[in-house]
């Protein structure tokens, strides 16, 4: 299978972005999806759309986007985070 | 006889022992004792020991990435505000650093070594006692209570009231998260969250006074921005290296008008745009390996609460960022921006000029949102007010917030004026804090925490109309269009 990039966006790219980020590499690497993210603020999302796969977020995205997007706070929580890293499995497996 | 010189002796070798394992901690900093102490506290937490010592070992590598930036990007912005103020006679000799240099100075500084468990067992003991409803998982932005804390510490030299002070913010943050907690969740949409941040929670009382004031003024009540065409305009805008280019290209021009030396001046205004733009990427790259750092240790904090907190019904506390992709946070933000800029030359006595965190500002407005129910106007309105303060704030706090880099170990560039940042320097929460125990020592200690106290009390005790204060009132919800009949 090809890697697969994960755009993950929050409000700076720096806090909870980081934190999905580690989380979806790990989940992703233990069901053997290859995958690789790259990090952004919600408001670059639509300029950095090239070769990416899914966007994930921690807070609203721009309306209107040509790829599959998710906005969670499962990763953050810790609640519904396993049925999350299934819907990305998914997504990513299709 | 014998005995007299020896024991002498022996106190001086102890003295010399005690001096210089200090002289080696003092010489150690950051970027050794900080990795030692998250893998202590990640294996405390139940993180496994491999884990723990890879994330302390990415701290240490965090702090010398920032510190190289730093020093870069200190240099570059203070020959920027020199420029200016040789150039206009304006004199703002403030240099705002950006908040991820606050981060790094927070962690970095004695209280930031001990935040984590302080900030941990704080919740803990308020959840168990029941006086807060928030359970604060967010474990990186305790860095907002290391950096009150290390400012505090630099005030009174004293490291007990720093830590002190680094617990009362942990506990006031729990306050806010709890108080504005029903609005963000209807507002934003988010059940079940809770946004236990300083930097973001400060504007509530502005914001309520401001929006009771507004709600009395014929005409300004009625209007209603919307918020869509705004941030279509300016999204490019909201990037941040795009922003960084624009407002370096501007503060250069305005620093090194020189029509007599175009070439010179051109060559010079570009570098000041692209090094302004490095900043806003350059910077936070470095503080998210601070993050990745942290992660195990969170992730094990987060776990160990949580099993502790029980069944009963509590709010999960996160970081503001999960606000700022709202369209209210994003265009009220934009706006805000020039406004800023306007605002750091108008203001009379102003000594700061603001160059990374600019960025920031959606945090800083986010929270009000709800209460005015994503009313761009009103945010810009508020937002204005909280910086007009912030900037008085900042310039006060200056002295304070340069010293804590010092202390934390950042190199300040030669010709470095003194430094300050949007978050945390803009915060007047901060500056209370940091005035009352400089000028009152315990007692000073003792009435910020009776003043926690006194908020968490009457919001158990009166739960509605707290809860009121911070939202919208019911009926005004229900109005559709924004517009409504007087009160």
């Amino acid at each position: 299978m090809t890697k697969k990039t994960v755009l993950v966006a929050c409000g700076t790219a720096v806090a909870t972005s980081t934190v999905v980020a580690t989380a979806i590499v790990e989940a992703m690497g233990d069901r053997g999806i290859d995958v690789e993210t790259r990090q952004c603020k919600a408001t670059e999302v639509p300029s950095m759309l090239d070769g990416v796969d899914l966007i994930v977020s921690t807070t609203p995205l721009p309306p209107n986007l040509p790829k599959p997007a998710i906005v969670t706070l499962a990763f953050l929580t810790g609640i519904g985070r396993d049925a999350e890293i299934n819907r990305i499995a998914d997504i990513l497996r299709a | 006889m014998h005995g007299l010189p020896f024991i002498h002796v022996r106190e001086d070798n102890v003295d010399a022992l005690l001096s210089g394992l200090k002289a080696v901690i003092d010489d150690l900093g950051a970027t050794v004792l900080l990795p030692i102490m998250i893998f202590i506290i990640g294996v405390v937490l139940g993180a496994k020991p491999g884990k723990a010592f890879r994330a302390g070992v990415t701290i240490g590598v965090a702090f010398i990435g920032i510190n190289l930036v730093i020093g870069l990007m200190w240099t570059n912005l203070s020959d920027v505000a020199q420029a200016i103020a040789t150039n206009t006679g304006v004199k703002r000799d403030v240099v705002d650093v950006g908040w991820p240099s606050s981060a790094a100075i927070a962690f970095g500084s004695q209280v930031g070594l001990w935040v984590i468990p302080i900030g941990i067992a704080v919740n803990v003991v308020l959840l168990l006692a029941g006086w807060t409803r928030t359970l604060n998982v967010d474990v990186w932005n305790f860095w907002h209570f290391a950096f009150v804390g290390s400012l505090v510490t630099a005030a009174t030299g004293s490291l007990p009231y720093g830590l002190a002070a680094a617990a009362l913010m942990a506990a006031l943050s729990l306050f806010f998260a709890d108080w504005s907690a029903k609005p963000v969740q209807a507002f934003y949409g988010l059940p079940g969250v809770s946004v236990p941040h300083l930097l973001s929670a400060q504007i509530l009382p502005i914001a309520i006074l401001t929006n009771w004031l507004i709600e009395r003024i014929p005409g300004l009540r009625d209007i209603d921005l919307s918020t869509d065409h705004i941030q279509k305009r300016l999204g490019v805008a909201g990037e941040p290296v795009i922003l960084g280019l624009i407002i370096g290209l501007v503060l250069g021009l305005v620093g090194f008008w020189n029509p007599a030396d175009i070439p010179g001046m051109t060559a010079k205004v570009l570098k000041a745009g692209i090094n302004l733009a490095a900043v806003m990427l350059l910077l936070p790259r470095m503080v998210k390996i601070l993050m990745e750092g942290l992660i195990p240790v969170s992730e094990a904090a987060r776990e160990f609460v949580q099993k502790r907190a029980g069944d009963r019904q509590i709010n999960i506390g996160l970081d503001s960022a999960i606000l700022i992709g709202h369209p209210a946070a994003i265009s009220s933000a934009l706006l805000l921006v020039p406004i800023a800029i306007i605002l750091s030359i108008i203001l009379p006595g102003n000594r700061v000029i603001l160059f990374a965190d600019l960025a920031v500002i959606p945090f800083v407005v986010a929270l009000a949102a709800p209460i005015v129910r994503g009313n761009v106007l009103r945010m810009v309105i508020i937002g204005t007010i909280t910086l007009t303060i912030g900037f008085y704030i900042a310039g006060a706090l200056a002295p304070l917030f340069t010293s804590a880099a010092g202390s934390a170990g950042f190199k300040m560039p030669a010709n470095a004026s003194q430094i300050t940042a949007i978050g945390d320097g803009f915060v007047w929460i901060g500056f209370v804090v940091v005035k009352l125990f400089s000028g009152l020592g315990w007692l000073g200690a003792l009435i910020v925490a009776a003043l926690i106290a006194i908020c968490m009390w009457l919001l158990k005790v009166r739960a509605a109309a707290m809860e009121a204060l911070a939202s919208a009132s019911p009926e005004k919800a229900t109005q559709s269009n924004g517009r409504r009949v007087s009160a």
